[in-house]
């Protein structure tokens, strides 16, 4: 392998209103190498990727490109220079057709036409120098997703990028997709592609990549070469010993001695998302789901609660089998906080008063078919009271709200109802510190009051610091549970990961 | 005591604007209460119609259909009442068929636009066409009159279509002001998935949304057919046009989840003013649509200048600078 390094960042500060999100980091990318970049939630790997491709700027340090330093301020610097960068969110055009895409906005011209000749044929040379199973005339609506990420690629090389960097190109593809994109990769290696290859998988870190950089709190945590790749070594260089063992990364476990609440038995949908998931929750206790990215809990809670389908399988509350559909689970006690809160939360043009009346006008006075407007008032005012929403007017659109109090808003329209089961996906993500304990302190005292607490969460320290038992999901089926003793967000991400005694 | 913002005002000084300078313009004619009733006789057909797609509209849909509706509900209404040679028990059958007729359409559009998730624009505009195709088969392309009985045609003199504007725009104002249905509307329009969640059928309310609208527009045509005593194919046509004008004008989001009865209602009295307006200034009635249209430009671009936050800062600027030199 050449060791010519292609690309070097030195000594790179950044803060964001005062708080430093990267210290003194170093990252170096050699000629032809996959390099896996990992660190936990708010490590600071994508404000490192933003840096390096000129989206921030950063407060210190330098970059360097084929041994020269360079400044970069945005994507169209970086570009020039040979970077490309694969979003998740594809940025492929549906309706054209490859050698469009490839081309787009810089389509070669014949008498001031597109020479669409000349595109497919470009296209077709570049197709089979690297083996995609692509054709220059397909049309990308037709294509899968994972197809559709190799046109984003073959986008990259076409400008003659020198590398690649891909944000954890693998979280919606299928299995086999996954596969097919490892064998580019090993492909565009052997071209001398460098490729800088963010991803929480660590079997696919494991398996592709010739070097690791692990970013821990905003640092360097460890640079490991290809042998030095140890599952467990790599998690816990992740977390790092003084965090797993300091308060909040580690708790003991226990099992609810009361009554099951909910039971579900071999739940399964028909594309795999989940397969005959089987647990028990009692009453008052906090259960949480821990696991990867499309580990499967979302989609298994949502078909739990009725909003999607599932194919076999039974759930029931306090033993009557729920209907499935969301205006059934409402009234048998379930509540659901989504977690796409912008999308799926709430109702942004709506008042904090009618955003919170939505799921309760069973139980809002009404004189014939006129609500009340005093009573459904008087709820607004007891939620904002009760989950402390600020400034508290209110008539304010919950849409010009802060990200805390718009998911307080989402949990307030719960809490006023008498509850059996709140399920919450993902409940504090960006929102800032002061609401999430505020958030927690809610969850605890539903708790207290003997309601059954789901919680999804990929935030490690959050599961373990608000569950009273874990349940760890991987690959649509629950893998691990931790019912008793102390544990550590090793023992989660390892369990997440795959890697089980 | 809420403050009342710009937004809130803007209406009733439009208004007021309107009749100053109408006033001023034509003080005799305008003024007089014949004149004014008719303005309010004018406006009632579209005033009843907007009060029941107002729901399509905060749903964030189209209803392209409801002008040719109105003239297939008039035809049938007529129809029947010749069929049962013109007696009372004809008119009565034939109002209820009608309605019937009205609620069918919308329930077809319901259920087509929740079914296979066609864009309300291409169904409506579809059955558009049908309902105009059908009303051509059944009429013949003719003419059909209808000056009796009067159980008929007292629905169309003053002051009856005025109280039934009254009347739908009310209930309509009721249900959608005061009732959980009503709230279930403005969140399926302002957020569908949110409101999935939060266990109201999507699919229920849009179909509920379709079918007043055309239940609107069937009362609509009776009136219609009952004011000019005649029905054809043509008649009602570009109606569609009036009422969306009205709700633009009065303030409703063709995205869904904004707007209100009173603001509609609003929308159409003007309309019905500007028409007056034109009619009473002996502007040529071929010149009267490049006018509705620049209106529909002005009231769409003073509503977007108004949410837009840089006009709003630019106000509060503004503001902060009088305060000062006070």
């Amino acid at each position: 392998m050449a060791n010519e390094i292609i690309l070097e960042a030195k000594n790179i500060y950044k803060s964001f209103s005062g708080v430093p999100v990267l210290q003194d980091v170093h990252f170096e990318v050699r000629k032809g190498e996959v390099h896996a970049l990992m660190g936990e939630n708010g490590a600071g790997k994508s404000t490192l990727i933003k840096i390096i491709t000129g989206v921030y700027s950063k407060d210190a340090g330098s970059i360097w490109w084929e041994g020269k330093e360079v400044q970069v301020s945005s994507y169209a610097d970086v570009q020039k220079l040979g970077i490309a960068c694969i979003y998740q969110e594809l940025s492929v055009e549906p309706p054209l057709t490859v050698a469009q895409n490839v081309f787009l906005g810089r389509e070669p011209r014949k008498f001031g036409l597109i020479d669409h000749k000349k595109m497919i044929k470009d296209t077709e040379a570049l197709i089979k120098q690297y083996g995609f199973p692509l054709k220059a005339t397909d049309l990308v609506s037709n294509l899968g997703i994972g197809l559709r990420q190799l046109v984003e690629i073959l986008k990259g090389l076409s400008c003659d990028s020198k590398l690649l960097i891909m944000d954890e190109p693998t979280a919606s593809l299928s299995g086999k997709e996954a596969e097919s994109l490892f064998g580019i990769i090993e492909k565009l290696r052997e071209k001398e592609v460098s490729i800088i290859y963010i991803s929480h998988r660590l079997e696919e870190v494991y398996r592709l990549s010739d070097r690791l950089t692990v970013l821990r709190n905003g640092k360097n945590a460890a640079v490991l070469n290809h042998d030095e790749i140890e599952p467990r070594k790599v998690i816990k260089t992740m977390i790092g010993k003084e965090v797993d063992e300091s308060a909040g990364s580690a708790k003991e476990m226990r099992t609810n001695p009361n009554e099951v609440v909910l039971d579900v038995k071999d739940f399964s949908d028909d594309i795999g998302r989940f397969k005959n998931v089987s647990f028990q929750a009692h009453k008052g206790e906090i259960l949480g789901f821990g696991g990867l990215i499309g580990a499967g809990r979302t989609e298994l809670m949502r078909a739990i609660y009725g909003i999607d389908k599932h194919k076999s399988g039974t759930a029931t509350l306090n033993g009557v089998e729920l209907k499935y559909t969301a205006k059934s689970s409402i009234q048998a006690g379930f509540g659901f906080v989504p977690e796409d809160r912008r999308n799926q939360g709430f109702i942004p043009l709506l008042s904090t008063v009618k955003n919170v009346a939505l799921t309760n006008y069973d139980i809002i006075k009404a004189s014939g078919p006129s609500i009340s407007d005093k009573d459904e008032r008087d709820m607004g005012i007891r939620a904002i009271k009760q989950i402390d929403i600020r400034p508290d007017n209110p008539d304010k659109e919950v849409g010009l709200m802060s990200g805390g109090n718009q998911q307080k808003v989402v949990l307030g329209k719960w809490i006023m109802r008498d509850l059996k089961v709140l399920i919450v996906d993902e409940p504090t993500a960006g929102i800032d510190v002061g609401a999430k304990d505020q958030i927690y302190a809610i969850l605890e005292d539903l708790a207290k009051q003997g309601v059954v607490v789901i919680l999804v969460t990929s935030d490690l320290q959050e599961l373990i610091r608000v569950s009273h038992r874990i349940l760890v999901m991987r690959k649509g089926s629950i893998i691990k549970e931790f019912n008793s003793g102390v544990v550590t967000q090793s023992m989660v991400l390892e369990a997440g990961s795959g890697i089980v005694d | 005591m809420k403050k009342l913002t710009l937004n809130q005002l803007s209406k009733p000084i439009i208004l007021v604007a309107f009749f100053l300078i109408l006033t001023i313009l034509r003080p005799s004619s305008f003024l007089s209460a014949s004149n004014l009733g008719n303005v309010l006789w004018s406006v009632s057909v579209y005033g009843i119609m907007v009060s029941g797609t107002i729901f399509v509209f905060l749903l964030g849909g189209i209803d392209l259909s409801i002008g040719s509706l109105c003239g297939l509900t008039a035809v049938t209404c007529v129809m029947t009442i010749r069929h049962f040679n013109y007696s009372t028990t004809g008119v009565l059958l034939g109002i209820l068929l009608t309605l019937g007729v009205g609620l069918l359409a919308g329930l077809v559009h319901g259920v087509i636009i929740t079914t296979f998730k066609v864009p309300a624009f291409l169904v409506t505009f579809a059955t558009q066409i049908i309902f105009l195709g059908l009303s051509m088969i059944f009429t013949n392309n003719k003419i059909l009159s209808c000056q009796n009985p009067p159980a008929f045609t007292m629905i169309g003199k003053n002051p009856v279509p005025i109280i039934l504007m009254i009347i739908a725009a009310a209930i309509s104002w009721f249900v959608l002001r005061k009732t959980a249905t009503g709230r279930y509307v403005y969140a399926v329009g302002g957020n569908p998935q949110a409101a999935a969640i939060s266990g109201i059928s999507v699919t229920k309310i849009t179909i509920m949304a379709y079918m007043i609208s055309g239940f609107t527009t069937a009362i609509g045509g009776i009136v219609l057919a009952s004011m000019t005593q005649q029905c054809m194919a043509s008649t009602g046509s570009g109606y569609e046009q009036f009422v969306i004008m009205a709700g633009v004008i009065g303030g409703i989001s063709l995205l869904g989840g904004e707007g209100t009865v009173p603001g509609a209602i609003f929308g159409a009295v003007i309309i019905g003013l500007l028409q007056n307006g034109l009619n009473l200034m002996s502007v040529p009635s071929t010149q009267h649509g490049l006018v509705r249209g620049i209106v529909i430009i002005a009231a769409v671009g003073f509503d977007a200048l108004q949410r837009d936050p840089a006009f709003q800062g630019w106000l509060a600027k503004r503001k902060q600078a009088r305060a000062k030199n006070a």
